[in-house]
């Protein structure tokens, strides 16, 4: 913010100061604040703010609720970094390579992404339905009534359930990344190996693999946030159960904070979370970009 | 230095468009800072007079606008409100009452998530008055309000609720062609309810009981009846003595509850789980299911649903013979948001709504819609159903009549959210996810660190 050393540029103070002001006061304050309100048994309505020291973080690390949270998250995050990545990557070849309708696919597959979380898990939890929803109906209609489950019903599915819609609605957004990465790849490098005698897959493991590198980095990185974030399907599709079974952190979050009105046990549980991200992206990055090729 | 000036004015008018922008509310806040200078006027004259003077001034200006939000879940309901305030607003040149779209199924969890975003309506349907009365954020009702009504539930002394009904009464509604063409009829003990419903799961053409199980307050239809079966009947303050220490969730009485749900549900239709209470209607005028146990809001709903579908009703006795029944005034209601009666107009235009509600010739619309029982004073010219006419002469001869478990206030008031905690852990145990010592040791963890910032009876949270 300074041109020469001691004296303060205007123009630029000006440009960046209503960016400033309501960044600090809408996220940087109440960041901060939450971590004061992660040690206080605040019920989130009243004015009296009691100060309980770790209480709340005590609380996480022995009670049975949280612990059964952070699994549900894990299990719900891996499940859909993998396969959001795998599908994505998938449907970028596809729409790479296709020869006709190239737009036509590009947007079928961008489609969900345009639905919120929220329509989009009330159309699945529909399909979803025991009685009256197309899944099981179909499955009558090709003869494999066997098969019918109660999808969102049975403690054993139903998280399972909740990531195949995450990952629907999450693999257009990732699709659309690797395409721009795989569309950068020069053909160069690609006809030269194909003169040298490559086939298509050394090809795709050898050359474009490595060189898109950076696009997987990007997409971890994202699926992995968001799937420590999921909220709105779990909310509109099981209400985090049955019982607790897809009861995610966030959820848990939400839950005792606006429900409990334990707004101080809710904060801890955001903290901690925050850190959970920090850390594991951390990982993860290191892990990505030691592996990137640079041309 | 043409340019720094440029920039400068530009800075300058984008600050200037954020802050208008923050102050989307504005006139909500002069309203405020206005309301707040006249509070003093209203605490020193007496309330009635000003309120009454300030009705008058605002039927003379400009129109006072209230928000009024209510738990919509059910159509019945959604019908008779709007129609109710469609009325009002038709009859009141210089008032009007907004509806802001409620939520049925977490109706609880969706106030405190508009009381949290500053968006706490004017007048609101109170399912928990307690936590709110307590927070300060509603306004006691003035007498005349109060001296409308048979009974009402007291905070302190201060009434906050106006209730909009007797308690809704739940019990078993069937499928009275069904049980006629096969010859099945009313039980008259809770053995025979079990046998009636063995012996339509025998039968195989339909689910004895249709449960809507996604729907955690339906769940709590039948986790009411399996308490008080098996604790209420024996310790009528088994909370009072959970909170003082001296019972707990281990106790035999509570394990005999969630006994009896995993009975009870072993009769529900495949899917009960992902099943919602909204459905529950289809199952029962579909043929795929013999019976639902809910309240007496779902007449209409069956009714709309199929005109012709012959409705029957009987109540599910105990196990020990006696007819424990809900029923009776509760603390549920209408209530005058504390912050909008800051501003005499409103205060006065939220009591206008709320004594026009429950004029005779409006409340009917309400009572007959959802098919409940009305608890003003003046007499309503009602046109109930038959059905709901049995169902009043049940609560009229049953041994004990009571709120349900998760609507008592005082001593018997549950922590904030404790009963959904409690729902989620019964449906693990009907599941066979948990065994019912687990179960019971899960539920009195949460009790324990609840009690730590709720208890009526130490007084803390309370205060």
């Amino acid at each position: 913010m300074t041109k020469k050393k001691g004296k303060i540029d205007l123009t630029a103070t000006a440009f960046i100061a209503p960016a400033f002001i309501l960044f600090t006061l809408f996220i940087m304050v109440p960041t901060i604040s939450s971590f004061y309100y992660s040690f206080t048994s605040w019920d989130g309505i009243s004015p009296k703010v009691t100060f309980i020291g770790l209480a709340n973080y005590k609380e996480i690390l022995t009670g049975g609720r949280f612990r059964n949270a952070l699994k549900n998250t894990f299990l719900l995050t891996l499940f859909i970094s993998v396969l959001e990545n795998l599908l994505a990557l998938c449907l970028a070849l596809l729409v790479d390579n296709v020869k006709w309708w190239k737009n036509f696919f590009r947007s079928a597959f961008y489609i969900p992404v345009l639905l919120s979380g929220i329509v989009g898990g009330f159309i699945w939890k529909i399909m979803y339905n025991y009685n009256f929803g197309v899944v099981n109906s179909l499955l009558n209609t090709f003869g494999l009534g066997a098969f019918k489950q109660d999808w969102l019903g049975n403690p054993a599915l139903t998280l399972i359930m909740v990531g195949v819609v995450l990952v629907w609605k999450g693999a257009g957004y990732y699709m659309i990344i690797y395409l721009a990465s795989l569309q950068s790849v020069s053909t160069d490098i690609i006809e030269a190996a194909a003169i040298d005698g490559a086939s298509p897959w050394q090809r795709f493991r050898h050359i474009i693999l490595p060189l898109i590198s950076g696009a997987f980095t990007i997409n971890f990185t994202l699926s992995l946030i968001n799937g420590l974030k999921v909220f709105d399907q779990i909310s509109v599709m099981t209400d985090g159960g049955p019982g607790f079974s897809t009861e995610t952190i966030v959820y848990l979050l939400y839950k005792v904070g606006f429900s409990e009105g334990r707004q101080g046990f809710g904060t801890a549980v955001g903290v901690v979370l925050l850190f959970i991200i920090i850390v594991l992206n951390t990982i993860q990055q290191k892990f990505l970009r030691s592996r990137e090729v640079q041309l | 230095m043409r340019k720094r000036m440029i920039a400068a004015m530009m800075a300058a008018a984008m600050a200037g468009s954020l802050l208008t922008g923050c102050g989307g509310g504005s006139d909500s806040q002069t309203t405020a800072a206005a309301a707040g200078g006249s509070q003093e006027t209203t605490a020193a004259a007496a309330s009635d007079q000003t309120t009454a003077a300030a009705a008058s001034e605002a039927a003379a200006g400009e129109p006072v606008n209230l928000t009024f939000i209510f738990a919509d879940g059910d159509e019945g309901c959604k019908e008779a409100m709007n129609e109710i305030v469609n009325r009002f607003n038709d009859a009141h040149e210089n008032m009007k009452v907004t509806i802001e779209p409620g939520i049925g199924g977490s109706y609880d969890e969706f106030l405190k998530t508009k009381q949290s975003v500053g968006e706490f309506p004017d007048v609101v349907e109170m399912r928990t008055p307690a936590e709110y009365v307590r927070a300060g954020m509603l306004e006691p009702l003035s007498d005349d309000l109060v001296a409308l009504f048979q009974s009402t539930i007291e905070f302190d002394g201060k009434t906050y609720t106006a209730p909009l009904s007797g308690e809704n009464t739940e019990g078993i509604i069937y499928n009275k062609k069904y049980f006629d063409e096969n010859g099945f009829t009313e039980p008259a003990t809770y053995d025979e309810f079990i046998e009636l419903c063995q012996a339509i799961k025998d039968k195989g053409d339909m689910a004895p009981l249709v449960i809507g199980g996604q729907d955690i307050f339906h769940i709590g239809f039948w986790f009411h009846k399996a308490y008080n079966d098996q604790v209420l009947s024996q310790d009528p303050d088994f909370i009072e003595h959970c909170y003082d220490g001296s019972k707990n969730f281990s106790d035999p009485a509570f394990k005999a509850t969630l006994e009896e749900m995993k009975t009870i549900f072993s009769y529900g239709q495949d899917g009960w789980v992902s099943t919602p209470d909204a459905q529950i209607t289809t199952f029962l005028v579909s043929d795929m299911a013999a019976m639902m146990y809910s309240g007496t809001h779902m007449f209409s709903n069956i009714e709309a649903a199929d005109p012709d579908f012959e409705i029957g009703w009987f109540p599910v006795p105990s196990p020990d013979g006696k007819m424990r029944l809900v029923g009776g005034g509760g603390a549920t209601g209408l209530a005058i948001s504390a912050e909008s009666a800051k501003d005499p107009d409103k205060k006065a235009a939220a009591e206008e709504f709320i004594r026009f509600f429950f004029a005779p010739e409006n409340y009917v619309v309400y009572c007959d819609t959802l098919n409940f029982t009305p608890t003003t004073v003046a007499e309503i010219d009602s046109n109930a159903a038959p059905i709901l006419k049995e169902v009043i002469e049940a609560v009229a001869n049953a041994d004990e009549i009571g709120p349900m478990w998760n609507a008592r206030v005082g001593n018997e008031e549950l922590p904030p959210d404790f009963r959904n905690f409690v729902y989620k852990t019964t449906v693990e145990v009907v599941q066979g996810q948990r065994d019912i010592d687990s179960a019971c040791d899960e539920i009195q963890k949460t009790w324990d660190v609840a009690v730590q910032s709720f208890n009526p009876v130490t007084g803390v949270g309370i205060e």
